[in-house]
């Protein structure tokens, strides 16, 4: 069951450019991006239950990266822009993950809000490299000879790129490293007791999950191909968060659903121009209410990952 | 797992050979559809919302109950994206792809409107009077440029007061951004034609709205006009810190975009006296016959909407696209579209001087001298000539 469902969901992922209008592979790509977000922020909240209201932060670090990058040295392999990206973001996410061991709940979640608002006044003020409030427009990817102009182009390196790091994030959660995290989310007490190293695990995580914001920042500014800094404000990172509460915390699959649903709901709401936020809001708390445990808790057995 | 690759190749296969049609985009026997992405929530839902639903809607409402342009009704979508590049590019690619819409109708804001200016031009879609400042669409040959441009405000304005009235110092507080800066290097232009340079200029960073540290040094500069080229919240600001700080030997002159009625409520009196270039004839008081007709119109189908300068601006937008769509007959195209507005020669809508639209794509193209009294703006001048 569940390899048939596999095989015939990547067969449609792999033949989705050539069945639908390209807005509607525009808008898959968005999904996988905000996907890759999910599950790099569940990585943080689902798994050792440090939540964050900054990803957003994280998302326009990697973002800028990528565009800075692209334009400043246009040879250098798209890919490698994307590691780069990955990599710087997980380099502020350690940064911000050391000082934040020692906060909890709330004040963690302060912290990372005001992280937020600290790296969009930063790419204001460093306009001599962000272009400031005017935003950037972002040149085309290069895969080698490949320019990757085209919806179907890009769709394909964010597929890609979005297969491995839900590949990644699912052998992450059956090794060690996995058990540790979810060892400290249940109890974290128990956990050092049983020889989890705390800060190491908990740092650990943040810069995991920045490097997973970075990446999907870098795709999102391919994608998007402009950015500025009103694309992060703080409603992004609660967006975020609206994904995988949604989708259910510490799930794979469930991150995946719920960045689909955000993201095809912010689509389908923008016709209802005022009422959005409205409706938006109205949504979130039905799904709260019939679903707790998020979509993931309602899907069949066989989309579980084994833990 | 075969079968479903049979399937999937078949449904590819009955996709590839469907035809692709002709016919010109949103143009049907008895439809036109407009489309726009603009601010519905935000920091400019209020203007997002008067300019669409309340201005070009309301002048549509006018042409369709008069049996539509060459018989055909004109409909319009609006997307919110909330200010937002990203979801401005999202909604204009919805637009044109999914809804396939004849044109796009006063997308707002430069942030949003600079990420789809590439993506417009490419798909020859026409993009009409987008409501931003900046020169970044000039040259393009499907943009027509909404809102009077930053390097002709600023050639009224130090025209106006280098030339006519001799001021000879100047000074401008500015918001750090495309906005501003085009105003700061135009009116560092102007000036030098009349052998003159900026004394002093200091830049506020957008979403601040405390200016106190800018005023103080501005005051130190002593300057005879200052320029305001900010929006409303740190505008009326200013004024409340020049109040203040009791600094009074300093006219304070409003650029184009922020001469409106929201920021005159904001600085209270303070506003008293303030001067600035008008881009629109006053909604509520102005006697020029398109602006009666436009309160008529107001009154018959929004009585409950107040007149306002974003409404107006939409129902301009609305005039022109009418009046271009006339003219360009009953088999409208995209580039017939484009002819037809490139060729109106002293068109007379009422509501700005006669307007001649070639070669440089540009609806707005004069304004007037306004000064504070009694909190309403009071007219000084005629248009002035921004050639």
């Amino acid at each position: 069951m569940r390899r048939a469902a596999l095989g015939a969901g990547s067969a449609l992922l792999l033949l989705w450019p050539f069945l639908v209008p390209r807005y509607f592979v525009f808008l898959t790509s968005l999904v996988v991006v905000n996907a890759i977000v999910a599950i790099g922020l569940n990585l943080l909240s689902g798994y050792t239950n440090q939540l964050s209201f900054g990803h957003a932060g994280f998302f326009a670090v990697g973002a800028y990266v990528a565009a800075v990058l692209t334009l400043r040295a246009p040879g250098v392999p798209v890919v490698a822009t994307l590691v780069l990206a990955g990599l710087a973001t997980a380099l502020v996410g350690l940064a911000l993950g050391i000082p934040c061991l020692r906060l909890e709940g709330l004040y963690l979640a302060m912290a990372t809000l005001a992280f937020g608002f600290v790296v969009v006044e930063a790419i204001q003020n460093l306009d001599w490299l962000t272009r400031g409030n005017d935003g950037v427009a972002v040149p085309t990817a290069h895969l080698g000879p490949l320019a990757l102009a085209s919806d179907a182009a890009k769709y394909y390196l964010v597929l890609g790129v979005g297969a491995l790091m839900v590949a990644a994030a699912v052998n992450i959660t059956r090794t060690r490293t996995g058990r540790a995290l979810l060892a400290i989310r249940e109890s974290e007490i128990a956990a050092q007791a049983s020889g989890v190293h705390l800060a190491a695990y908990r740092t650990l995580a943040f810069a995991v999950s920045a490097f997973y914001t970075g990446v999907a920042g870098g795709l999102f500014a391919f994608v998007v191909g402009f950015i500025s800094p009103d694309a992060f404000d703080v409603f992004l990172s609660v967006d975020f968060v609206a994904m995988i509460i949604i989708g259910g915390l510490g799930s794979i699959p469930g991150s995946v659903v719920g960045a689909a649903v955000i993201t095809l709901l912010y689509d389908w709401l923008a016709a209802f121009q005022n009422y959005r936020p409205l409706l938006f809001g109205l949504i979130l708390i039905g799904c709260m209410l019939f679903m707790p445990g998020g979509i993931a808790s309602r899907m069949p057995k066989w989309t579980q990952q084994a833990q | 797992m075969r079968t479903l690759l049979t399937t999937v190749l078949a449904l590819l296969a009955v996709l590839g050979v469907s035809p692709v049609d002709a016919q010109t985009p949103g143009v049907t026997d008895v439809e036109i559809l407009l489309g726009g992405s603009n601010s519905f929530s935000g920091p400019l839902a209020f203007t997002g919302e008067q300019m669409t639903k309340f201005g070009v809607d309301l002048y549509f409402r006018v042409v369709n109950d008069g049996g539509g342009i060459h018989g055909r009704k004109v409909r319009t979508i609006y997307y919110d994206d909330g200010y937002k590049p990203q979801e401005a590019v999202a909604n204009t690619r919805k637009l044109v792809e999914q809804d396939r819409v004849f044109a796009l109708i006063v997308p707002q804001g430069s942030p949003p409107v600079v990420a789809t200016l590439g993506y417009v031009e490419t798909q020859r879609v026409p993009m009409l009077f987008p409501y931003q400042s900046s020169p970044v669409t000039r040259g393009k040959k499907y943009v027509f440029q909404g809102m009077t441009v930053s390097d002709r405000s600023s050639r009224m304005m130090v025209d106006h007061l280098a030339g006519q009235r001799k001021h000879k110092r100047f000074a401008a507080i500015y918001q750090d951004d495309e906005y501003g800066k085009s105003f700061l290097t135009a009116f560092e232009k102007d000036l030098g034609r009349h052998g003159l340079a900026l004394l002093a200029a200091e830049s506020v960073k957008r979403g601040v709205t405390d200016v106190s540290a800018q005023i103080a040094k501005l005051q130190a500069a002593k300057p005879e006009v200052l320029f305001l080229v900010l929006v409303p919240g740190p505008a009326a600001q200013a004024l409340k810190e020049r109040q203040k700080i009791g600094w009074k030997d300093v006219l304070m002159v409003s650029t184009g975009p922020l001469t409106d009625e929201r920021y005159l409520a904001l600085a209270g009196d303070a506003a008293e006296g303030v001067e600035g270039l008008s881009l629109w004839p006053d909604p509520v008081t102005s006697d020029l016959p398109g602006v009666k007709r436009y309160r008529e119109h107001m009154a018959k189908y929004f009585p409950k909407n107040e007149p306002n300068r974003y409404s107006i601006a939409g129902y301009f937008a609305g005039i022109l696209f009418t009046a271009a769509a006339q003219r360009a007959g009953r088999t409208l195209t995209r580039d017939s579209l484009i002819a037809s507005l490139e060729g109106l020669k002293g068109f007379d809508s009422g509501i700005l001087p006669p307007l001649t639209m070639a070669p440089d794509h540009e609806t707005q193209k004069q304004g007037f001298w306004v000064r504070v009294e009694k909190g309403r703006f009071t007219q000084v001048t005629d248009w002035l000539k921004s050639e």
